[in-house]
């Protein structure tokens, strides 16, 4: 017991420390509890309010759409670190805590008790009285019905932790690692996706089968549930149905904690055989492109490729500007006019700015500025590579307007966003010699978020060279597009090449002059971004 | 400043806010020589070798590198040195080869010639058999060994090394160190850093050592023995232990033994 409270404690001691020491994050926290705790209220008291009309009005309903909502909530704080990148709950860092001779499910309990008192935690505490009060209606079957919840709700704790620690086993392997980090980005951009898809024109099939799966009551099966079905039958007096309901969601309980503890066992015996990381390919590399700024492309492709978060944001910088398209799409009577088709090129061409030239480097900075290459090649090597990045999104973009809008408007389309690209990313590149992004400190997570971000200035800045890009780019996408104007398509021919060429003009006078400034403030900059400064 | 002379430093201080890391440290390097350059944790050893590689302005100061000039032209600089730093800036999603090509490149190889020198360093580093597995994968003594092998791609004259064995399996210490010998003997001027004071007394003709940030001794061994009145037996370890002023605990635990 002694070792039980002293890894409780320890886990309070460094998470205050964690707050006390860090301004950022106390000022996050006076922000963010308040807001935690009216949102608490105000979801118990939304959700006394619907659970005593529902009984009321339709009492058959109570059932399915409870088991529903704790499925969702169960689901969703469970798999909050893959969703959000954050876990809702953190679990100890058992690896640390493994050399001392403490049992391994005294160490998992800990850190299930020590989640208990985790601000998250507590807000979910009102909505559980207000929904046990809705349940039991003032009698003594409203504790009653608090019981069956309280056991729904640490079943998901522990199913949270559960899920932490199979993550970390997975990130024992880089290749799991990158898979599960994929997998992640993936989920949480398609439940983000969820309510427009739901609410889209297409949305009614969606939402046909949600009517459908609650009618069979689908979720009676899924376990977070079962808490809240126990608290239920709680409410209505039928004792055997809640001591059922409430032993199911005990059992599920233990269970998760005995794989948590099972999990870990095996995860820090080595006993998880996860494969190799990476072969170790005897094929020769090739190198298809042709000096430094070639080498520059080919490097930043491939790390891009290999590294799920670049690779995700690859792919967003699709979606963004298709999600647009179908927003638009969607608010039209009609066809979509060519005019916001333009609007929707340049939008998807400003993506380049702030994709931070030297974003890609992160720890490699301080080998990239030792290499004595000329700077010049060094920053349109990077800008090519973001451009080759970002060609995705231009083909998405030329084949929304093939299906939108016909043939006719693609070439000039494509340009329109091509030319932006180019100078959106000469403009980013003075963001990123003035205004780093820090890296990560050898050693750490290079993918981690680092403090000493960009600030207010830097944001200014960004509204500036926004602005600077619309301007710049202006004369050349009136350009690109005055065939269209005029009703002359053939003189595409003509003016694409020199809408096109003209950008580029512009873009490497604007880039020789960041080379310039980086000439003069490179060693302030890897300082910058060292932490050094 | 005198044409034996690879390295000259006038003066370099690195003030960081309030806090000076580097104060006016001043020493010069004969070319060929194998220089060490000794300090305890945080005593300003790598700061200096950022400055003297360019990837740190200095506060005040200057240094001559190979003739080029520390405050002039960074470039010029660049191609004459070779630089690996204790933090092993690499790209952990490149593969060992991908990197080394890539490294050769940046250093204007023509691509045949990188593909020659990336295929001898992976031999000699003993890094062919794993050419294809990511930087991310690799154990430290393998990024140690593959950064190494950045920073000799190009044929530098003068090499900045940050404790270039820490990491390192014997077999390929013992390659590594025959290796950096031969490179002085061709007349390439090795400035290293170690914690290994064995090594060092093994290797260098030269040490200094940097104590707060300020040079605190700097000769051969036995020049460092003489100013210090140290018998002649003395170990690098015993002068180094003495100029720091290190305060090496004798007593037992109490409840050990």
């Amino acid at each position: 017991m002694d070792r039980l409270i002293a890894l409780v404690a320890l886990r309070w001691r460094l998470e205050a420390r964690a707050v006390s020491g860090s301004r950022g994050r106390m000022a996050a926290l006076l922000v963010a509890v308040p807001a935690l705790g009216v949102f608490s209220l105000a979801s118990a008291f939304v959700a006394f309010s619907l659970t005593r009309f529902a009984e009321r009005a339709q009492p058959e309903l109570t059932l399915p759409a409870l088991s529903a909502l704790a499925t969702l909530f169960g689901l969703t704080w469970a798999l909050s670190p893959l969703l959000a990148g954050v876990s809702a709950t953190e679990t100890h860092d058992l690896g640390k805590l493994l050399p001392y001779p403490v049992p391994l499910p005294t160490l998992v309990a800990s850190s299930l008790l020590a989640n208990l008192l985790q601000p998250m935690v507590l807000a979910q505490l009102p909505p559980l009285a207000a929904l046990s009060l809705a349940l039991g209606g003032g009698s003594a079957r409203g504790p009653v019905a608090l019981v069956g919840l309280g056991l729904g709700l640490a079943l998901v704790l522990a199913a949270g932790q559960a899920v932490g620690i199979a993550l970390h086993a997975v990130s024992r392997n880089r290749r799991w690692h990158d898979r599960a980090l994929l997998v992640g980005i993936g989920l949480g951009v398609a439940f983000s996706l969820l309510p427009i898809l739901l609410l889209s024109r297409g949305g009614s099939g969606f939402r046909r089968l949600a009517l459908l799966l609650l009618e069979r009551d689908v979720f009676a099966l899924v376990p977070f549930s079962w808490g809240a079905r126990a608290a239920v039958h709680a409410g209505r007096g039928e004792a055997l149905a809640f001591l059922g309901w409430a032993g199911a969601s005990t059992l599920a309980l233990a269970a998760v904690v005995g794989v948590s503890v099972a999990l870990a066992q095996r995860l820090y015996r080595g006993e998880l055989d996860l494969g190799e990381a990476s072969g170790g390919g005897a094929a020769r590399t090739r190198m298809r492109l042709h000096g430094v700024v070639g080498a520059l492309v080919e490097k930043d492709l491939r790390v891009a490729w290999r590294d799920p978060r670049t690779k995700a944001l690859v792919f967003t910088g699709v979606i963004g500007p298709l999600i647009l398209l179908l927003f638009l799409w969607q608010g039209s009577a009609g066809p979509l006019r060519p005019g916001l088709l333009l609007a929707i090129a340049s939008f998807s061409g400003l993506g380049a700015l702030g994709s931070n030239a030297f974003a890609l480097e992160r720890q490699g900075l301080g080998l990239l500025f030792g290499f004595p290459a000329d700077r010049l090649s060094i920053l349109v090597g990077k800008n090519l590579g973001v451009i080759a990045l970002r060609l995705p999104a231009l083909v998405a973009v030329s084949l929304a307007t093939l299906v939108i809008a016909g043939p006719g408007f693609v070439p000039a389309i494509a340009a329109v966003v091509l030319l932006t690209q180019m100078l959106a990313a000469a403009a980013d590149n003075y963001l990123s010699i003035l205004f780093p992004f820090p890296v990560a400190a050898a050693g750490r997570d290079p993918g981690a978020s680092v403090s000493g971000t960009r600030g207010l200035g830097a944001a200014a800045m960004t509204l500036v060279a926004t602005m600077g890009t619309l301007v710049a780019s202006a004369p050349f996408v009136f350009l690109a597009w005055l065939p269209e104007l005029l009703g002359e398509r053939w003189l595409f021919t003509l003016t694409l090449p020199l809408a096109l060429g003209g950008s580029a003009a512009v873009y490497f006078m604007a880039t020789s002059g960041a080379a310039r400034l980086l000439e003069r403030r490179e060693p302030e900059l890897v300082a910058r971004m060292a932490g050094e400064d | 400043m005198s044409d034996a002379h690879a390295i000259v430093v006038e003066g370099l201080t690195k003030t960081f806010r309030r806090q000076t890391a580097v104060d006016r440290v001043s020493f010069r390097v004969a070319r060929g020589r194998f220089f060490g350059f000794l300090g305890p944790n945080g005593a300003g050893k790598s700061t200096t070798i950022k400055m003297l590689t360019g990837l740190l302005r200095p506060t005040s100061g200057d240094a001559v590198i190979e003739g080029v000039r520390l405050s002039g032209d960074l470039l010029a600089l660049k191609r004459k040195i070779g630089v690996l730093t204790e933090e092993l800036p690499l790209y952990e999603r490149l593969s060992g080869e991908e990197h080394l090509l890539f490294a050769a490149r940046m250093h204007g190889l023509a691509r045949p010639e990188a593909r020659r020198r990336t295929e001898e360093l992976l031999d000699f580093l003993s890094l062919a058999p794993e050419r294809g597995k990511l930087v991310v994968d690799y154990s430290q003594g393998m990024k140690k060994k593959l950064a190494l092998a950045c920073a000799l791609v190009h044929g530098p004259s003068v090499l900045f090394l940050d404790e270039p064995l820490n990491g390192i399996d014997p077999v390929s210490g013992r390659v590594v160190s025959d290796l950096l010998r031969r490179l002085t003997a061709r007349g390439v001027t090795l400035f290293f850093t170690s914690h290994v004071l064995d090594v060092v007394e093994r290797l260098c003709d030269e040490v200094a050592i940097i104590d707060r940030g300020r040079i605190v001794a700097q000769g051969t061994l036995d020049e460092i023995r003489a100013q210090r009145a140290m018998v002649g037996d003395a170990s690098l370890e015993d002068v180094f232990l003495k100029l720091v002023h290190a305060d090496v605990r004798r007593e037992d635990l109490s409840w050990i033994g």
